[in-house]
């Protein structure tokens, strides 16, 4: 679905690259997390898959389309949707409905098609019956459903998202997290650059990128589990993974690879039962 | 909020194609500005109608005549003392002098600016920002042949009727946080409060261009270009809408030519 070939970009002449010679192949319906620390070139890596910006060197191409061929930019951005982290900033719309309207009639579409499609769209995202509301009346989490539904107006094949959940609160962060899981069900790519490695767990294949290259791409088992070597590059690994990296530590039997509290209290009481039997034996 | 008091109810004024409130707007200003006593009274009488089929409360359409009501008042005196003619019985007292022409042309002036700015509030009391600006764009659509598409346009209104109460919010937030340093932005000399003003003005400036750039991003990812663009409404006229258009414009050119 993308392509990356050799890329490199560099934003003013003479300075270092942002993004320095990357390749990378992006499937159909994959549901990628992209981590790194600040200055890594996360950003800039992920503005070139809808063509906000041109590579310097090299080619991205989204659907054999060619994000330096101008004249297929409005196709690549209906298919690759992009959301940033100031939702507040990427409201248009004078009201709900309006906005998830702003994409699609960019595309020109008929009224009536517009209007199928923002109403689709606010149910997907949950935001039904706050169609006449002004976005200034929502709350944080609503704006950014509200951003996604205007991306999902547009029917992308895939969805980036520049750290959509950072300035939310628990239960707004929650519902985006699980809504960006139920697109994902439905086929449609997720791209989610993020700081929470809790998140990233989430997602099917992890990108870690450092200095403007991607040093590691695999599975959350693979690449969270990695304690050490995530703190050298400035990332703190899920709590509870460093819990039990460091219950490992200590000589305790167990796994690493896992991210979530289910998980650890399923190895813990495994650990214990363990202990127990061993007690008695 | 800022929201031009738009007040949502069903009636036939609220359901009418936002351009024929626009072009009977703009004929009203321009008829009012042409006629007299009887003429005025006419059109105070058809916006009294209008305000009632649309079911405003008349206490709040009042109440959108408060900000202007000084400025109109000094317009008022101007008038009053400043028109030459026949002087009043008991003028002139000392060096004041108030003629009839005078007492009649204020009346006459002040009555024309107050209906404009009834009319202009029953328009913004009755349509909605978005109609509002739906209606600028298809009416704006003949400036295309200068090279300006009317899309563009509607899309700078819009942005900025968006845009209002958040840098509403964002004022205060700078606000607070001058104050939260000991700021003094209510200072005893005009030079003082000049200086208080940038302290807030400044701020908020780079915070706009700041939200621009992201904004510009946001609108380009999701397929912005200039020009021809769609909308969630269409707005489509009936006969009866022409019919009613032909009629207002009619009766402009009447009552220019007469």
């Amino acid at each position: 679905m993308i392509r990356v070939y050799n890329l490199t970009y560099t934003y003013e002449k003479g300075r270092s690259p942002a993004v320095k010679g990357l390749n990378l192949e992006i499937d159909e319906g994959e549901y990628i997390a992209i981590i790194g620390p600040n200055g890594c070139g996360k950003t800039t890596l992920i503005r070139h898959f809808n063509a906000l910006l041109i590579p310097s060197v090299g080619e991205v191409q989204v659907a054999e389309l060619n994000t330096r061929d101008s004249k297929s930019l409005l196709e690549i951005r209906r298919r690759v949707g992009m959301a940033f982290q100031n939702a507040d900033n990427q409201i248009v719309g004078m009201s709900v409905e309006e906005d998830v309207a702003f994409g699609p009639g960019n595309l020109g579409l008929p009224a009536a098609e517009v209007r199928r499609r923002v109403d689709q769209a606010l149910e997907m995202v949950g935001l039904t019956g706050l169609q006449t509301h002004s976005p200034h009346t929502l709350s944080g989490g609503q704006k950014q459903l509200l951003a996604l539904a205007g991306l999902l107006a547009m029917e992308p094949k895939i969805i980036v998202l520049d750290e959509p959940t950072a300035s939310l609160d628990p239960e707004g962060k929650k519902k985006v997290l699980t809504l960006l899981k139920t697109l994902n069900l439905q086929g449609i790519g997720i791209i989610h650059v993020t700081h929470s490695m809790e998140e990233a767990a989430l997602a099917s294949r992890i990108l870690v990128m450092n200095q403007g290259e991607v040093v590691a791409d695999g599975s959350p088992g693979d690449i969270l589990r990695r304690v050490e070597w995530l703190k050298s590059l400035g990332l703190a690994p899920p709590q509870i993974t460093e819990l039990m990296w460091q219950l490992q530590q200590r000589g305790e039997d167990v796994g690493t690879s896992i991210f979530t509290v289910d998980a650890a209290v399923e190895e813990i009481s495994n650990l214990l039962e363990r202990l127990k039997s061993a007690r008695k034996a | 909020m800022y929201k031009l008091g738009y007040i949502f109810l069903e009636s036939p004024v609220h359901k009418k194609d936002p351009r024929i409130k626009l072009i009977a707007v703009i004929a009203l200003s321009i008829i009012i500005l042409h006629v007299g006593f009887v003429g005025l009274l006419i059109a105070s009488a058809a916006a009294l109608v209008i305000a009632l089929l649309a079911r405003i409360p008349l206490g709040s359409l009042l109440r959108t005549l408060h900000p202007v009501l000084p400025f109109f008042g000094l317009l008022f005196l101007l008038y009053l003392f400043f028109t030459p003619g026949r002087p009043l019985p008991l003028f002139p007292i000392g060096p004041l002098l108030i003629s009839h022409e005078g007492l009649t042309l204020g009346v006459l002036q002040v009555w024309k600016f107050l209906l404009l700015v009834v009319a202009a509030s029953i328009l913004t009391m009755t349509t909605s920002q978005s109609e509002l600006t739906m209606g600028l764009e298809q009416l704006l659509r003949p400036i295309r042949i200068t090279g300006v598409s009317s899309h563009d346009v509607a899309m700078m209104v819009s942005l900025a009727l968006r845009f209002m109460p958040t840098l509403m919010d964002e004022l205060e937030l700078i606000r607070q946080a001058q104050l939260a340093r000991g700021a003094n932005l209510n200072p005893p000399r005009m030079s003082g409060k000049i200086r208080a003003m940038s302290h807030l003005a400044v701020p908020l400036a780079v915070n706009i261009f700041r939200r621009c750039d992201e904004l510009i991003e946001a609108m380009e990812a999701r397929g912005y270009q200039q020009g021809h663009r769609t909308y969630l409404r269409e707005l489509v006229l009936s006969r009866s809408d022409y019919c009613l258009i032909a009629g207002i414009l009619l009766l402009l050119i009447t009552v220019i030519v007469t």
